[in-house]
């Protein structure tokens, strides 16, 4: 974390076992917005836990701990620490006191008791039978249905357990963390540029994101300033890449309700942009571009041209196809009041990205915490209270229209000079950062020893957002639940890693 | 409005990719070919020692030494492009796909900078098969084993208009009781092991399985991690492999072809 961040307990500072946590304070006065909890290791194997908050703009604030002894919860005055806590438990083995609910959460039946990746070795974990016991729903005509690890379409796997009457919903519950890889511990012993490739594969349609966050975290730690060419292109990746996932998402919103038409189109255009993109850099995802210190490779100006070209047609195209979409009675029907996210529970569970932008909640890390190139560029923030399946493809139907933009502004004014800066990693660094990924707020807290990485602490939005979405659903029929589900389009492995 | 679209539709000219197109095609996968004339010692030890996921490794062979590249643990990063000072460049053509474990690795002498490895099967070869193949019809299920995602954005890109599997006669089902083939993608991990064993159960015989992207055939960058099995076919048996990471939708229906041929040429 860089020098003018301030820190509660500083590194290296211990407060007294069971000291309770004083959460900090916005700069409007209300309770600071939780960003992440995670734990460290220190020396002699001392286990650090880390609380950052946002305390509005510029600075991220972070507090450390130490977890020499049991924890305190803080998940019932902060609900969106609940599962950040469980995990905590799973990895480290700290013992969090006061939690409403702490079974395992990363770790399934087959994982034994006492078994904790972050502390213990894991190089030959037996094979164990717990039992995971779901929240029952009690009553008369009530039943459960039980869907997935595998569910029936081209999609990630995860585990929901509805309870019924008749079509409608009484509760949902997730039981996720079927793709959990181990990636946060895989990070440690990677070489400062390798983790970049890790980092590209925690969630795969948002591997620039994540490409991206993880060099910032390196480049923040080594205090170096990437050369401007690199940040500018780096923009139009990050554009590029919510451009394609929203116009993903809308697509597939078109899908759950039936509407083939706009959904052929959405397809077509996003594999249109992919298309351009393999014309412009070689990568239809943007994988293997984003390096600590910049950029593997520069990008050619005619292409990048050509490139920005292809997105303002693929972007007035489907400007048509969303007001198609937005205009037709039958998708209105559908989309509105299905699956409301109230403010209050949003700001309870500290959601982001567009799922918080539709619930009202103003927020978006390009415009509060400014990185890269994104200083030089006025960033419009689409924000609506409604905070149903339409206010959520309205956010992101504004939001593709405003990145294609951004691509056109930046690729017009692309910076001369090199595209790269060399790192020198070699001592201790810790360096953190933050991105505006296409489902919103990413963190990277990287901490790394003679150009090795040590411990790499991944937030990903889809963690902070999935307890949220079974929120919405209650009081639907669980024939709308696909649909709700896609409007919060959330990644199972950006949430398991 | 809707009315303007559909016309709009119809004037513009289609996007259907031909099948010839498709075969072998790998653009955007960043594949690493072997520029065999660049090679030297020196080059192949750089290479070996910068490639993040040992899909390059130096083996001797009958005191001989040889590089031996595996393209289903190369996830494409580029860093032997950059290393290699012109011995590798970027694949323009990639056949590799749906093929035997064994045909997804290349073997070259360093010092005779010979390739020991024939070619998988010909494009020309599978070209010429195209149209028995399609006269037939395939039920896939795709099974996520613990994927980053990546590999679903592609396969689920080959249901759109560029590249409609549907006009092969492949169609994606829901049901595993429904399939013929099993396209398994990801590391296969802890939690997943379970289900994909009882879903590869689930498919009548005759059953196929296509491993799919870097992690399907070999773990890829998640090897060697506490909370993965390991590739998909430390689970259940794999009759053919599909490197990338992601592969293109082209590699896939590369792929896809290639295990029905040899199934039918069997």
């Amino acid at each position: 974390m860089r020098e003018d961040t301030p820190s509660v307990f500083p590194n290296g500072e211990r407060a007294s076992p069971g000291t309770m946590l004083t959460f900090p304070q916005s700069k409007d006065g209300g309770r600071a917005r939780l960003v992440t909890i995670f734990g460290s290791l220190g020396p002699h194997g001392a286990r650090w836990v880390h609380y950052v908050c946002d305390v509005g703009n510029p600075a991220y604030s972070e507090i450390v701990l130490p977890a020499d002894g049991p924890l305190q919860s803080i998940a019932r005055e902060v609900p969106a620490a609940a599962w950040h806590e469980r995990e905590l438990h799973d990895q480290y083995g700290i013992q969090i006191v006061g939690h409403p609910d702490l079974r395992p959460l990363v770790f399934h039946d087959n994982w034994p008791d006492g078994v904790y990746p972050m502390i213990d070795r894991v190089d030959d974990v037996p094979w164990s039978k717990r039992e995971y016991r779901f929240l029952q729903v009690q009553g008369e005509g009530i039943a459960e249905v039980a869907v997935g690890p595998v569910h029936a379409g081209i999609i990630e796997p995860g585990h929901f357990r509805f309870s019924v009457v008749g079509d409608t919903i009484l509760h949902l519950e997730l039981r996720h963390f079927y793709t959990h890889k181990g990636t946060e511990k895989l990070f440690e012993g990677k070489s400062v540029e390798d983790g970049t490739m890790l980092a590209e594969s925690v969630s795969g349609d948002n591997c620039f994101a994540h490409a991206v966050c993880y060099t910032q975290a390196v480049e923040n730690a080594c205090g170096i300033d990437v050369p401007s060419r690199a940040t500018a292109v780096r923009l139009i990746g990050l554009e590029y890449e919510r451009l394609v996932c929203h116009i993903s998402d809308i697509g597939g919103l078109c899908t759950d309700v039936g509407f083939s038409v706009a959904a052929a189109y959405a397809t077509r255009l996003k594999e249109f942009l992919l298309q351009a993109s393999v014309q412009c850099c070689g990568t239809r995802y943007w994988r293997g571009v984003a390096v600590p210190g910049g950029l593997r490779f520069d990008f050619d100006p005619g292409r990048t041209a050509e490139f920005a070209q292809a997105v303002a047609r693929a972007s007035r195209d489907f400007s048509k196809i969303a007001r198609m979409i937005l205009e037709t009675p039958s998708i209105q029907n559908r989309f509105e009041t299905a699956g409301v996210l109230g403010r209050e529970a949003a700001q309870d569970l500290a959601v982001v990205g567009p799922v918080a932008r539709a619930s009202g909640i103003d927020l978006d890390v390009r415009r509060d915490h400014p990185y890269g190139g994104y200083g030089n560029h006025r960033i419009e923030v689409p924000v609506t209270h409604y905070g149903d399946v339409m206010a959520r493809a309205r956010i992101r139907i504004a939001e593709a229209a405003a990145s294609a933009q951004l691509i056109q502004d930046a690729a017009k004014s692309l910076p001369d000079g090199s595209v790269f800066i060399p790192v020198t990693s070699q001592g201790d660094i810790q360096g953190f950062s933050a991105v505006e990924s296409p489902r919103g707020e990413l963190c990277y807290w990287v901490e790394a020893r003679g150009g090795r990485v040590t411990r790499c602490h991944i937030k990903s939005p889809s963690f902070q957002n999935w307890p949220a979405m079974p929120l919405t659903v209650a009081g639907n029929i669980i024939a709308d639940f696909p649909l709700i589900n896609k409007s919060f389009n959330l990644s199972y492995s950006g949430c398991d890693r | 409005m809707i009315g303007d679209v559909i016309e709009r539709s119809l004037r513009q000219r289609s996007s259907l990719i031909p099948v010839e197109a498709l075969l072998g095609n790998c653009d955007g996968s960043r594949m690493p070919e072997i520029v065999m004339d660049r090679l030297t010692p020196d080059i192949a030890q750089k290479l070996i020692e910068v490639c993040p996921t040992s899909a390059l490794r130096m083996e001797e062979h009958e005191g001989r030494r040889r590089l031996r590249l595996s393209y289903g643990q190369c996830i494409g990063c580029g860093k032997c492009g950059e290393a290699g000072q012109g011995a590798v460049a970027v694949a323009t053509h990639f056949t590799r796909c749906g093929v035997t474990k064994e045909q997804t690795v290349r073997l070259w002498d360093i010092d005779s900078r010979a390739e020991m490895t024939p070619l998988a099967s010909s494009p020309e070869e599978a070209r010429g098969q195209i149209h028995s193949l399609l006269q037939r019809a395939l039920n896939v299920r795709q099974l996520d084993a613990g994927s980053c995602n990546g590999c679903e954005a592609e396969i689920a890109a080959l249901t759109n208009p560029y590249y409609d599997l549907e006009r092969f006669g492949i169609h994606f089902v829901a049901s595993p009781k429904h399939a013929d083939m099993l396209l398994v993608t990801g590391p296969v991990t802890r939690n997943m092991a379970e289900a994909i064993k009882a879903t590869y159960e689930a498919i009548p015989a005759p059953k196929l399985v296509v491993a799919v992207g870097a992690c399907g055939c070999s773990g890829g960058i998640f090897a060697g991690s506490h909370a993965i099995v390991g590739a998909v076919d430390a689970v259940i048996p794999v009759d053919g492999y599909v490197p990338g990471c992601p592969p293109t939708p082209a590699m896939l229906v590369t792929g896809i072809l290639e295990v029905l041929r040899r199934r039918i040429a069997k």
